[in-house]
Order: C-alpha cells, then sequence, then structure tokens
C-alpha cells in the first residue's frame, strides 16, 4: 500500500501554522497600535459651527480660561459658553460683530436679525468621558491640576483638537503619581506656566505656613535637588495633602 | 507560502498607510468599536434633549422654585462662596444694588470686606473685567490696542469714582451702553468682590 498522502503534505502543517502565526501577529500589531485612545481619540478637529479660536482669545488677547468656561471652579462639568458671553463682545456695534463666521451667534442672540430664531449654538463636543465616569473638573482645578495637563496647550490651538488620550490608563497614571501634575492653584489657567516661573523663596515661605518646619529648614533639606516639576509638586501634595484615589469608586458609581 | 507572504507585507503597508500614525487631524467623529454605556439615556450638561419639544436640555426653574443644589438667598448662607452660586435674584440691595429706586452706597450688611474678599475680587477682576477696562482700571484693555470700538469706560475716573457702590453693582449685572449683562457669569458675592477690588484700584490711581 502506497502512501495515502504526497509527500508535500509533510510541511503543510508547519506552513499553516507559520502563517496563521504571522497573520495574528500582525492583526494584533495593527490593533494594539490604533485601536486606543491614543490613536482613536488624540487628534479629534471638528469643525465647530463658529470657528472660534482659542488662539487669539486666549493667547494673543491673554483672556482668562474662565471668563467663558466660567463654572470651572464650581461644577464638575467645566461649561461652553452661553451665547450671552460672547455677545458680550460680539454684539452689534463691538468686536467684529458683522464677521460672516459669527453668523450662528447673530441666529441665537441678535433679534433684529432676519434669521433669529434664539436657538442656541450647536457646539461640538470634543472631550468626553464616557458616561459611566465621574469626572469632575473642580476638583482638579481647585487643587492645582493645570488646564493644560488634560488638555494641551489650547491657547496655542488655532483649531482645539483632542490632545491627551483620556483614557483610564492615563488618568491613572496622574493619580498615582500627582507630583507630576500639581502646581500653585493661581497659575492653574496660565497654560505656559513652568517651574522655573516660580519663586522658590516665596514657595518655601509657602510651605512653611503649611509645615512646622521653618522655610529655612525645608530649603536646606532640599539642597542639591532639582528644582524642577516634581519638586514643586511633591512638596504641594505634602502640603495640601493630596491623595488621588485610585479605587473603582473614584470615578464609577 | 511565498505568495502568502508577499500579500501579507502588502497589506500590513496598506493598513498602516491607511490608517496612519497616531495623533493624526481629523474632523470625523472618533472610531468607536464597543461603545457600550458610553452614551447612556441620561442628561448631561449642556446636552440637548428629546423629551422636551424645544429640543434642549437645560431647563429653566419652574416659577416659585429653587433648584436642587441651590439655596434660597438671606437663609444664613451669606458667606457661603464659589460652591454656593447664588443666582436667584432677591429684590433687597444685596441683589439689587438698590435701595427702591434709588441706587444704594456702601456695601450690604452681610459682607466683610476683607483681605480675603479683596482677593476674590482681584482674582475675578482680572478673569472677567481687564479685557476691556484695563489691569489698572483705566479702561484701555487689550481690547483697545486691535479694536476701534468706543471706548471702555475708565474706572479710575472721577466720574466712576463719585457712583456710589449700588450703581457699579447694577453695572455689572445689567451692563451699561455697549457692555453686556454679567449676571450669568459672575456671582452675587463675587460681584461685590469686584465692587470693592475697582474701589481699591481707584485709591491706587490717587
Amino acid at each position: 500500500m502506497g502512501n495515502i498522502f504526497p509527500r508535500w503534505t509533510n510541511l503543510l502543517a508547519v506552513k499553516i501554522f507559520l502563517c496563521l502565526g504571522a497573520l495574528g501577529t500582525c492583526v494584533i500589531a495593527v490593533a494594539w497600535y490604533s485601536w486606543t485612545p491614543k490613536y482613536t481619540r488624540v487628534g479629534y478637529m471638528p469643525q465647530q459651527p463658529i470657528p472660534f479660536d482659542h488662539s487669539l482669545h486666549a493667547g494673543q488677547l491673554g483672556m482668562d480660561c474662565r471668563y467663558c468656561h466660567s463654572f470651572v471652579e464650581n461644577s464638575a462639568h467645566s461649561n461652553i459658553p452661553t451665547a450671552q458671553v460672547c455677545w458680550n463682545c460680539h454684539g452689534p456695534g463691538k468686536v467684529k460683530s458683522d464677521s460672516p463666521k459669527l453668523e450662528p451667534l447673530r441666529v441665537a442672540m441678535d433679534e433684529n436679525y432676519e434669521g433669529y430664531t434664539g436657538e442656541p449654538i450647536r457646539w461640538v463636543q470634543l472631550h468626553k468621558t464616557p458616561d459611566y465616569a465621574y469626572f469632575d473638573h473642580s476638583v482638579h482645578v481647585n487643587r492645582g491640576v493645570s488646564c493644560v495637563k488634560c488638555h494641551g496647550k489650547v491657547n496655542e490651538m488655532p483649531v482645539v483638537f483632542h490632545h491627551e488620550p483620556l483614557s483610564m490608563s492615563w488618568c491613572l497614571d496622574c493619580h498615582r503619581n500627582p507630583e507630576k501634575a500639581l502646581r500653585p492653584v493661581d497659575e492653574v489657567t496660565n497654560l505656559d506656566w513652568e517651574p522655573t516661573d516660580l519663586d522658590p523663596d516665596s514657595f518655601y515661605e509657602y510651605l512653611a505656613g503649611k509645615t512646622d518646619k521653618t522655610a529655612e529648614e525645608l530649603k536646606e533639606a532640599d539642597q542639591g535637588k532639582e528644582w524642577d516639576q516634581e519638586l514643586i509638586g511633591a512638596h504641594l501634595q505634602q502640603a495640601w495633602n493630596v491623595n488621588p484615589p485610585q479605587d473603582c469608586a473614584a470615578c464609577h458609581r | 507560502m511565498r505568495w502568502f507572504f508577499l500579500i501579507l507585507a502588502i497589506a500590513v503597508v496598506a493598513t498602516a498607510v491607511a490608517l496612519g500614525p497616531r495623533g493624526e487631524k481629523f474632523s470625523d467623529p472618533p472610531f468607536e468599536l464597543f461603545n457600550d454605556m458610553d452614551r447612556q439615556y441620561k442628561q448631561r450638561p449642556q446636552k440637548s434633549s428629546n423629551i422636551f419639544d424645544d429640543g434642549k436640555g437645560a431647563r429653566k426653574p419652574v416659577a416659585g422654585t429653587v433648584p436642587i443644589g441651590f439655596k434660597f438667598p438671606h437663609a444664613g448662607n451669606e458667606k457661603d462662596l464659589a460652591s454656593d452660586l447664588d443666582f436667584s435674584a432677591g429684590d433687597d440691595f444685596y441683589n439689587t444694588g438698590l435701595f427702591g429706586d434709588f441706587y444704594g452706597k456702601g456695601y450690604p450688611k452681610n459682607l466683610t470686606i476683607d483681605e480675603e474678599f479683596l482677593a476674590r475680587g482681584k482674582e475675578r477682576y482680572q478673569i472677567t473685567c481687564t479685557p476691556c477696562h484695563g489691569e489698572s482700571g483705566n479702561g484701555q484693555g487689550v481690547v483697545s490696542k486691535y479694536w476701534a470700538i468706543p471706548p471702555s469706560a475708565n474706572l479710575i475716573d472721577p466720574r466712576v469714582k463719585a457712583m456710589p457702590e449700588g450703581q457699579l453693582y447694577w453695572t455689572i449685572t445689567h451692563g451699561k451702553g455697549l457692555m453686556g449683562p454679567y449676571n450669568g457669569v459672575v456671582s452675587v458675592r463675587d460681584r461685590w468682590a469686584i465692587v470693592a477690588y475697582v474701589r481699591a484700584l481707584q485709591a491706587a490711581a490717587e
């Protein structure tokens, strides 16, 4: 009796295994790279009904974030300004009030405008935490986590885009090492702030008021350490007793 | 097998080119493979609603009621800061800046004008008022540098200095001339803090 299977089938199983292995590796590699908020969300730059330019308002004009996002310190939700807030500067006879770009604003606000309906401007939401995650803006900005940490340098963006992945592991990175994010509370909306902008003497003076050590002692203990974000953040974390929760119920109810 | 790897290589390159690197700008809504419960049937802040005819999720309170989380003014909560925003309008001096039909002079009795209060006023002034009135209150804010619109009021001018506190409060609340109302953005207590800070600017200018 001759061979049932011809000779070339000897290696068939190995070849199939190799091919499937290679295919599987490629599929996993592609999914690894692109099936993550780092790929799917970072860079999301939707077109808004009014091409509002943050680099002009917050950058060139130096307006504070809280002029428009007025309740970020009080509320879990950082509010999009009402049309009334835009209207305060762009109403009739004021800045660029006849610009065609502001048409949706006139539709919402200008009762003498032919297309007036009073309909609110439908801004497109860019940063979205899932509905089962309860992020609170106020608790972060009131404890020295800057806007720039999650939103990037919005004051340099003509069109705002999604800058950070805002994934759960990304949140936890910061909750595990809060010293990488903390800064003095009055610099939270200063997106260009650098640790070197902080005057060490007044900073140690401030810390001394929060502990039982004197400013000189604190300074002494930091001799030789680099004056950077981690050092400032670690001090502030201790002074404010910042303990970012890492349990599920911190963000999920 | 050779063919398989050739095709696989082409497919990988094609996919990589089609997907592009991380962080590329795009304007379509982000891709979601499983969006379970990301968008739930509940009302989120500033979102539309299909329950109401006008499609607005944010509702005005029913007349005569106070929303949950808000407090009636004058229930012993006059000292509360930020977290208890009081936008509800009473008809007394604290809420209107008026006594009857006249602007009131001085500050409401429930406010203590101290360093902390002035610091709050300074912060709020620099957020809300500086774009037009300028850091020092001279009316030369950044807006006047770029656009030829009628000038903003010079707050350290004797004319404004002569105004009673109630009138300054009233102006922040309702606007005046080209200035819009700020009653929806700045809480009642913060408006008084700004008034106090403007007084401090006027004193500093002398």
